[in-house]
């Protein structure tokens, strides 16, 4: 049987190809090739594609250069949420490569977050990651870190160091024996056909007379359209880094094993293909 | 130690009462609510702000198109990630000029506390970036923003509406709404949390909360279930307290029901399913 341990390799080294196509009405000097890369599912967009920009670069003028942003399918994708979660929302069913569409203007100011530096998706992971100790410890963890320790959470994950993180991280998926889990769950439930962006509540791991929360169990509870009646096929897939996992399993186990760096289940529901 | 956390039903309650004064004095204040979830409070006011403009050769200034990137470390001593930022700024002033700003008042379940969203546009309709948002706050309250990088206003996505806003960090509402929270008990006065709350952080990034509120605007009643502290130690609202007038024009409820009583998903209570003790209302919580 897997270790538990390898869960956890496995969903920090999640890898997608991408190409990237420079938008059509950019305006550039001679023609751009499109840029392969393999993006980690753990990381954010604006973190991990100096590369793509370098690579329009060569082909445009400096004035012509504004804010990078990127669509799929005429969605603008939002740099904040993980890469994994943003591909599992929007490109569950499609072709690889994941395709992703390269803007420098028109930035849609209502709808994305401005990215000036990595400054600002530090902070963004570590508010991240005190909202989910927040709920799964009232903050005493991540209050008794030093700032030393904040930093090496992330520095592993900008340079992609899973020792590293992990040696920091695994104080934050500890809990008292005797509580059986974490306080509350840190999830959020990403939907697509919804103008609401996700789902998030408060939700125990363990209910007061002992029994073990499952996924099934946060579903029914929190968004019930996902889960099917007995007499319904099913018209959701409900997936964690690309997987669906089985409804029976005990989120306590889905918050330590399939959490992403920033401590948050991050679920998505989408319409199962109809083809 | 007593702390003063919000369950979202009493920040729903307090809602209400807020909003009853607020049509009061005509405050422009309403209650949203986005199909299926939960709701906020929303006001739009015009303010004052520091934007910036562009200068021609002439001299004279436009409305600035975002034009350019910049760097912002504001809350990062340690500025070693400038990596990136293209910074190729335009001659360019700052100015005073008339601001359309739009508050949200939402309910936070991660740290059961209220949150300040907000956001800021032009006259023209051109949305403020961080940096004109930051020099829209008044001096006064600059430095207490820098010095803690978790009160800082960061960009956000409002978690309802799926947009991008401003937001004032929450995680150290507790901080200052204790010894408030601590007093009034000590002294039998009422305080309704979301008045106190937000005539500390409203200031800090212009909305104003006239001083009516904190005198008119009553604590939400408690029920028994929700203090399981011994009596001595839960607020009680003195005899005399002016009560929600029940005859008041009111869209959106009654009286001070939380309108999220209307429909939800199956819980209908934003309480964990099957949990219990549940944290008190207002006042001490259980070890």
């Amino acid at each position: 049987m897997a270790d538990d341990k390898d869960v956890l390799r496995d969903v920090w080294f999640g890898r997608i190809p991408t190409c990237f196509t420079l938008y059509q009405d950019e305006i550039t000097e001679r023609e751009a090739e499109p840029f392969y890369l393999l993006l980690p599912r753990m990381s954010y967009l604006t973190l991990v594609t100096d590369k793509v920009k370098k690579h329009f670069l060569k082909v445009m003028k400096a004035e012509d250069i504004e804010e990078m942003w990127f669509d799929f399918e005429g969605t603008s994708l939002k740099w904040h949420y993980p890469i994994g979660l943003l591909f599992d929302l929007h490109a569950s069913n499609t072709a690889l490569p994941w395709s992703i569409t390269v803007h420098f203007k028109n930035f849609p100011e209502r709808d994305l977050l401005h990215c000036p530096s990595n400054s600002v998706i530090e902070a963004h992971f570590m508010s991240s990651i005190k909202e989910a100790d927040a709920l799964k410890h009232k903050s005493q963890v991540i209050n008794d870190m030093q700032k030393k320790d904040h930093k090496q959470l992330w520095m592993g994950l900008q340079n992609d160091k899973f020792d590293q993180f992990w040696a920091m991280n695994r104080k934050l998926m500890e809990y008292p024996t005797e509580e059986g889990g974490f306080r509350y769950i840190p999830f959020r439930i990403y939907l697509t056909m919804s103008d609401r962006p996700f789902i998030q509540k408060l939700f125990r791991p363990i209910s007061p007379d002992g029994h073990t929360h499952t996924l099934g169990d946060l579903l029914k509870e929190v968004y019930p359209v996902a889960i099917p009646n007995d007499d319904e096929s099913k018209r959701y897939q409900v997936v964690i880094h690309g997987i669906e996992p089985l409804l029976e399993t005990p989120l306590q186990w889905l918050s330590e094993h399939l959490s992403h760096p920033d401590n948050f289940l991050h679920i998505s529901v989408i319409p199962v293909p109809s083809d | 130690m007593s702390s003063c956390f919000l369950d979202e039903e009493t920040f729903c309650q307090c809602c209400q009462l807020l909003l009853q004064h607020s049509h009061s004095l005509c405050d422009g204040w309403s209650w949203e609510q986005v199909k299926g979830s939960e709701g906020y409070l929303r006001k739009t006011a015009l303010g004052t702000g520091r934007t910036r403009c562009i200068l021609d050769q002439q001299g004279n200034s436009s409305d600035q198109h975002q034009e350019r990137t910049f760097s912002l470390s504001f809350h990062n001593d340690e500025d070693d990630e400038d990596d990136g930022a293209v910074c190729c700024i335009q001659e360019e002033s700052s100015s005073s000029s008339v601001v359309q700003y739009e508050y949200h008042i939402l309910y936070s379940c991660s740290y059961q506390t209220p949150v300040l969203y907000f956001r800021a546009s032009t006259l023209e309709g051109r949305s403020l970036c961080l940096e004109e948002v930051w020099d829209s706050v008044h001096p006064n309250y600059r430095q207490r923003l820098q010095h803690r990088p978790w009160d800082t206003i960061t960009q956000q996505e409002h978690p309802l509406l799926g947009q991008s806003f401003f937001v004032l960090h929450p995680c150290r509402t507790e901080e200052f709404m204790m010894p408030v929270l601590k007093a009034a008990l000590e002294e039998h006065r009422q305080v309704n949390y979301i008045v106190t709350w937000l005539s500390v952080v409203g200031p800090v990034v212009g909305l104003d909360v006239p001083l009516s509120y904190c005198t008119q605007v009553p604590e939400p009643p408690h029920t028994p279930s929700s203090s399981p502290q011994p009596p001595s130690s839960s607020p009680q609202p003195p005899s005399s307290s002016p009560q929600p007038p029940s005859s008041s024009p009111q869209p959106p409820s009654s009286s001070p029901q939380p309108p999220s009583s209307s429909p939800q998903p199956p819980s209908s209570s934003p309480q964990p399913p099957s949990s219990s003790p549940q944290p008190p209302a207002l006042g001490t919580k259980p070890g």
